[in-house]
C-alpha cells in the first residue's frame, strides 16, 4: 500500500471493485456443499462419525448397523412398519427353519438341530475378488464361513459369547482355531454344517433350547461373507474398504472423516416395499407392494459436530437429521417443530428405543449390597430419591419416559400399566426419608456410629452432557442426607472396575440386542456376574431360577407371568434404580418419502424415496446469498480511506507551506 | 553455517528423545495397553482372552522394556504403523489430509501475510493520528476475541445467514477454493489483530533507527522511506515468525477443520483423540514436534539469509 493511494484514490477504488466483482462472484457460486451433477436420486443422511468396522463379524458399532444392513443381508429382517410387537420376516432365507429334537447321550450333546434353508438367487456383488470380477452364487457354505469366523477367538465376535454354551462343541472347535488357524478353516465345525443334502441349507446343533437363535439370524453377524475376498482383501481392508456382501446397496467408496458412499447393488434380488403395517404407521403404506430401493445410492458425510450438521440440514444439504442426547440441546425440535421447520414442511418423528437407562448398586458390598430387610429399605430409599423426570426434562430435552423395570416398552414382558413402588419420586421424600431410617440411617447418619453415610458412585463423564447427569443424581441422593462422592474416570477405567467388582454405585445403559425381554432380564441373572454383563453382582436364587426357565419359552402368557415375578423379586430386593427409557426423535425433510426409524430394522433406508426436483427447488430458494452486506462493508471500506486521505492531503500541504515559507 | 546446523540437529536429538520417552509414559505407562484394548474392543464386556488377543494383534502384549524399544525405534524412523482401532495406515492418511491442510492453512497464512502487512504498514505512516489509534484499538479488539468465536461466529454468520459459502464439506482440484473460503476468512480475521499489532512494532522499530533518519536527512520522502527502507528490514522478524508457524501449515487446523468438515490433517487428529486411537495421537505429537524443530532450524537459517549481520557460528 503506498501513501499515494490516499492521493490518487481511483486506482485504490478500481482494486476495491475488482475484489469486489471477484467476491460477488464466489458467492454467486452458491454454498452447496456437493458437486451440482451428483444430485438426483441419492439420498443424504449425516454419518456422525467414521466407520468403525464394515466387518458384519466385527461391527457392534449402532452407526455401522444400518449400513452393514445394506451390504449384507440376513436370513431374517424385522418388519419395518411392524413395532408392536416386532416381527421376524423372512429376508434371504427361502422358509422358516425346522427344528429337530435329538436324544443327547450326556449333557452338552445336540438336543436340537435347527436348518435354515436360503433363497437360491442370492448373488455376491461383483467384485474383483471373484474370478473374472463376477459375483458367484451364495449358498449355505458362505453362512458356515460366517459361523467360522465367530468362532474364530482373533475375530473377537460380539456374539460369539451367546452362541458358545448352546451350539455343540463351540468352545472346542474355539480353541483349535487358537492352535491350527490355517488348517481350522477347512475343517468342519462340531455344531454347524451345510446340509449334506442341500447345498443351500445350513444346520445348527443346539445342546438346549434357544429360541433366541432366531434372532441372532436376524443380525448382521449372521449373513453369508466370501471367502474371496477375506483372501484378496486380508481382514482389516475388508472390514474398512472393500466389504463384499449380496445386499441392496454396495460401497463404492469411503473416505475417513470425508463421506461414506454406497451404491445401487445390480445383483441384488428382488425386493418389495412393505405391506403390513402397525395402525399408526398405515399411513406409510402408499407405495406397498412396490420394488425397492427407490433411490440408487446413500450417501454420508461424516460429520462430528453437532453445530455444523444441524445447519447443514437447515439449508436443505442433508435429508434427515436424528436428535439425541448429543445434540439434543443444538436442535431445537426435541420437543416438536419450531415454526420455521413447520414453514418449511419438515416432519419430526418421535422415535422409542429399546433401551435402558440405569443406576446399580454393587450387591456384594457391605454397606448397599445385601439382601437383609435393612439393606432393602436402604437401595430402595435411594430409588425413590432419584428423580427420571427432571432428568428427561432437563438434560434429554424431554426424549425418554421414567423406566419402571429393566424391560423397555415395545418387548413381551413389558407392563404399561406397572408402577414400580420404589420409583414414584415424591418431591418432600417422605417415603424415602422413612426407609432411610428403618435402614438404620435417620436423615442420612449412620445411627450406631453417628458417621454420615458415604457412597461412592463410579462414572464416566467425560463429556459436559455427562458431567451434568452425574451431578443432578449426586444432588438428588444427596437431599437424603447421603454424602456422594464422585469417581470419574475414562470409559475403560469404569468398565475394568465393574468388571473387577471395584465399584459401590456406577450408571449405565443397555441397548437391545433382539427384542426379547430375555436380553434385558440376563443383566441381573446371577451366573452372569462381572466381568459378564451382570455388573452389579445380584444373585437371587429365585430370580436365576425363572429366567433359566423363561429364556428357553416363546412369548405367551406363561412367559409373561414368569417375567412378572421376576419383576416383582427384583424390584423388592432394588439392585438397580430404573431411570429412564431414552428416546430419539428424526427431523425429515419435505422431499423425503417414507422415512421412518425403527429401532430393530436396519435396512429401512431402502425404503425411502425422494424428490429430487423438489429438493432442488427448496434448496435454491433457502440458500439466496444476501449481497447488501458486501455493498455495505465496502461503503465502510470507502468511508475509512477518506479520512486516509486528508490526513496525507494535510501533511502534504504543510510540507508545501514549509517550502514556500 | 553447516558446523552450527549440525550442531542444532545433534541438539534436536535429546528434545526428540525425551518426546519419545514422555509419549510412552503417557500413552503406555499412565494408560495401560490393557485399558487401550478395553475402550477399543467392540464387545459390551471383554473376557481376557478377547483382551489378549486384542493387545496381540497390535503388538501391545509385549513387556514394556521391549515394547518402548520398538515403539523408539519405529517412530524415529517415521514408522508410524497403523492406527489401533481401524487399522489404516497411519501415513497413508496423514498423505491424504496433507492436502486440505495446507491448502487452507497456507493460504491462510499467505493472505493474513499480506493483509496484516498492509495494515500494519498503514497504521506505521499514520503513527500518532487518530487513524493510528483508532486502528490500534481496533485490533487490540480483534486480538481480544477467542478463536473459536471467529470461526463458529463467521460460520453462522456468512455459512448460514449470508449464505456466502459451503458451511462445510470439501473437494480437491480447483473446485475446493469454495470449500476454503471461509476457513480462510476465518483465520485471517483470527489472526489479524495479533499480526498487525506486531508488524506495526517491526516497523516502527525500524523507523526509528539512524538509517532511516539519513534517508529523511538526504530527502527522501516518507513514502520512499517506509518502502524502500523500512519495509526491508521489518520483514527480517516477519518472515521468521512465519516460518516457525511452519507445523500449522502441515498439520492444519484442528478446530477449523472439525468444525468446517475438512478432511485434513487437524480432523484427523480430533477423530482420534475422541476415539481414543493412541497410535495416531502418538505419530501426530512426533510429528508435531518434529516439523516444530524443523521449523526453529529454518528460522535461524533465514535470519542468516535475509539479515548478513547475523552470522551462525
Amino acid at each position: 500500500m503506498h501513501p499515494t493511494i490516499f492521493l490518487r484514490p481511483w486506482p485504490a477504488v478500481r482494486s476495491c471493485l475488482l475484489a469486489l466483482s471477484a467476491t460477488l462472484a464466489l458467492v454467486g457460486c452458491g454454498n452447496a456443499p456437493y458437486p451440482a451433477e451428483k444430485e438426483r436420486s441419492k439420498v443424504r443422511i449425516v454419518g456422525g462419525a467414521n466407520i468403525t468396522s464394515f466387518d458384519p463379524t466385527v461391527s457392534y458399532n449402532a452407526g455401522d448397523g444400518p449400513l452393514i444392513a445394506l451390504v449384507y443381508p440376513s436370513f431374517y429382517r424385522y418388519k419395518w412398519l411392524k413395532r408392536n410387537p416386532y416381527e421376524l420376516e423372512l429376508n434371504f432365507g427361502a422358509a422358516m427353519p425346522t427344528v429337530e429334537k435329538l436324544k443327547p447321550a450326556k449333557p452338552g450333546d445336540a438336543a436340537e438341530r435347527w436348518t435354515y434353508r436360503f433363497r437360491k438367487d442370492l448373488r455376491f456383488q461383483d467384485d474383483p475378488c471373484f474370478p473374472g470380477g463376477k459375483g458367484r452364487a451364495v449358498t449355505a457354505a458362505d453362512v458356515l464361513y460366517s459361523f467360522k469366523r465367530m468362532i474364530d477367538p482373533v475375530n473377537e465376535c460380539p456374539i460369539a459369547s451367546y452362541l458358545a454354551d448352546k451350539v455343540v462343541g463351540w468352545d472346542a472347535d474355539s480353541k483349535r482355531f487358537e492352535t491350527a488357524k490355517a488348517k481350522a478353516y477347512e475343517a468342519p465345525l462340531a455344531g454347524v454344517r451345510v446340509d449334506p443334502k442341500d447345498p443351500y441349507a445350513l444346520q445348527i446343533d443346539l445342546n438346549q433350547p434357544y429360541p433366541q437363535l432366531n434372532y441372532l439370524m436376524a443380525m448382521a453377524f449372521t449373513t453369508p461373507q466370501a471367502s474371496e475376498a477375506m483372501a484378496k482383501y486380508g481382514k482389516d481392508d475388508y472390514g474398512l474398504h472393500h466389504p463384499v456382501g449380496s445386499g441392496t446397496f454396495m460401497m463404492r467408496d469411503y473416505v475417513a472423516n470425508d463421506h461414506i458412499d454406497l451404491v445401487r447393488n445390480p445383483a441384488a434380488p428382488i425386493e418389495r416395499y412393505p405391506t403390513e403395517a402397525d395402525p399408526n404407521l398405515t399411513h406409510l403404506l402408499g407405495d406397498a407392494g412396490k420394488r425397492v430401493p427407490f433411490i440408487d445410492e446413500v450417501y454420508l458425510p461424516i460429520m462430528t459436530e453437532a453445530v455444523t450438521t444441524y445447519n447443514l440440514f437447515q439449508q436443505g444439504y442433508l435429508d434427515s437429521l436424528s436428535i439425541a442426547a448429543g445434540n439434543a440441546q443444538i436442535v431445537p425440535a426435541s420437543q416438536g417443530l419450531t415454526q420455521d421447520m413447520k414453514a418449511r414442511g419438515m416432519t419430526l418423528n418421535k422415535n422409542v428405543e429399546l433401551n435402558i437407562d440405569y443406576l446399580a448398586f454393587n450387591m456384594t458390598d457391605p454397606t448397599f449390597g445385601g439382601y437383609t430387610p435393612e439393606k432393602r429399605k436402604l437401595r430402595q430409599a435411594i430409588s425413590l430419591a432419584i428423580n427420571s423426570q427432571e432428568y428427561i426434562d432437563v438434560i434429554a430435552q424431554g426424549m425418554g419416559q421414567p423406566a419402571q423395570w429393566i424391560v423397555p416398552p415395545g418387548l413381551a414382558g413389558y407392563d404399561p400399566v406397572y408402577k414400580n413402588p420404589y420409583r414414584q419420586f415424591d418431591p418432600k421424600l417422605e417415603k424415602a426419608k422413612r426407609l432411610l431410617a428403618e435402614a438404620g440411617y435417620p436423615d442420612g447418619v449412620d445411627a450406631k456410629t453417628g458417621d454420615r453415610l458415604v457412597l461412592t458412585y463410579d462414572n464416566y463423564a467425560t463429556t459436559a452432557t455427562a458431567r451434568q447427569i452425574v451431578r443432578l443424581y449426586q444432588k438428588q441422593i444427596q437431599r437424603l442426607g447421603i454424602d456422594v462422592r464422585l469417581n470419574s474416570s475414562e470409559y475403560a477405567t469404569f468398565n475394568s472396575r465393574i468388571n473387577k467388582r471395584q465399584v459401590q454405585f456406577f450408571n449405565f445403559g443397555w441397548l437391545a440386542d433382539y427384542p426379547d425381554a430375555e436380553n434385558f432380564a440376563f443383566l441381573l441373572y446371577g451366573p452372569n456376574a462381572a466381568p459378564g454383563p451382570n455388573g452389579c453382582l445380584y444373585d437371587n436364587p429365585e430370580y436365576n431360577k425363572l429366567f433359566e426357565k423363561m429364556r428357553g419359552m416363546k412369548d405367551g402368557p406363561e412367559r409373561e407371568a414368569i417375567i412378572a415375578r421376576m419383576r416383582d423379586v427384583s424390584v423388592e430386593d432394588c439392585p438397580w434404580i430404573y431411570v429412564d427409557y431414552p428416546e430419539s426423535r428424526s427431523l425429515i425433510q419435505p422431499w423425503v418419502k417414507n422415512s421412518n426409524y425403527s429401532p430393530l430394522a436396519n435396512d429401512a433406508t431402502k425404503y425411502v424415496d425422494l424428490d429430487p426436483a423438489m429438493r432442488v427447488r427448496l434448496q435454491g430458494e433457502w440458500n439466496q446469498a444476501k449481497l447488501w452486506p458486501i455493498l455495505v462493508l465496502l461503503g465502510v471500506g470507502v468511508a475509512a480511506v477518506l479520512p486516509a486521505v486528508a490526513v496525507v492531503r494535510n501533511r502534504r500541504g504543510r510540507r508545501v507551506r514549509k517550502e514556500n515559507a | 553455517m553447516i558446523r552450527y546446523l549440525v550442531r542444532r540437529l545433534l541438539y534436536a536429538i535429546p528434545t526428540l528423545v525425551g518426546v519419545l520417552v514422555l509419549t510412552f509414559v503417557i500413552f503406555f505407562g499412565i494408560y495401560s495397553p490393557e485399558q487401550l484394548a478395553r475402550q477399543n474392543i467392540a464387545v459390551k464386556n471383554p473376557t481376557p482372552k478377547q483382551i489378549n488377543t486384542w493387545l496381540k494383534e497390535r503388538g501391545y502384549d509385549k513387556p514394556r522394556k521391549e515394547l518402548f524399544k520398538e515403539q523408539f525405534t519405529h517412530l524415529a524412523i517415521l514408522d508410524f504403523g497403523k492406527s489401533d482401532r481401524s487399522k489404516e495406515d497411519i501415513w497413508d492418511r496423514i498423505r491424504k489430509g496433507a492436502g486440505p491442510s495446507a491448502e487452507i492453512a497456507g493460504m491462510a497464512l499467505i493472505t493474513s501475510l499480506v493483509v496484516a502487512m498492509t495494515f500494519a504498514m498503514g497504521l506505521a505512516y499514520f503513527r500518532g493520528t487518530y487513524l493510528d489509534r483508532l486502528g490500534t484499538l481496533l485490533t487490540v479488539l480483534l486480538l481480544s476475541v477467542p478463536y473459536v468465536v471467529y470461526v463458529l461466529g463467521m460460520q453462522f454468520l456468512l455459512g448460514k445467514l449470508l449464505k456466502y459459502g459451503p458451511i462445510a464439506g470439501f473437494e480437491r482440484g480447483f473446485a475446493s477454493w469454495r470449500f476454503v473460503f471461509i476457513p480462510v476468512l476465518v483465520g485471517l480475521i483470527a489472526g489479524i489483530g495479533g499480526s498487525v499489532r506486531l508488524y506495526r512494532t517491526f516497523l516502527l522499530e525500524e523507523m526509528n533507527q539512524d538509517y532511516v533518519r539519513t534517508a529523511r536527512a538526504k530527502g527522501v520522502k516518507e513514502g520512499g522511506v517506509l518502502f524502500k527502507h523500512v519495509f526491508k528490514n521489518a520483514m527480517i522478524p516477519v518472515i521468521t515468525t512465519t516460518v516457525a508457524s511452519l507445523p500449522v501449515l502441515i498439520l492444519g487446523s484442528v478446530i477449523v477443520e472439525s468444525t468446517f468438515n475438512i478432511p485434513g490433517i487437524g480432523n484427523y487428529l480430533v477423530d482420534a483423540v475422541n476415539k481414543q486411537d493412541f497410535a495416531i495421537v502418538r505419530a501426530m505429537v512426533y510429528l508435531g514436534t518434529l516439523l516444530t524443530i524443523v521449523g526453529f532450524i529454518l528460522t535461524d537459517v533465514l535470519y542468516s539469509v535475509v539479515d548478513p549481520r547475523v552470522r551462525l557460528e
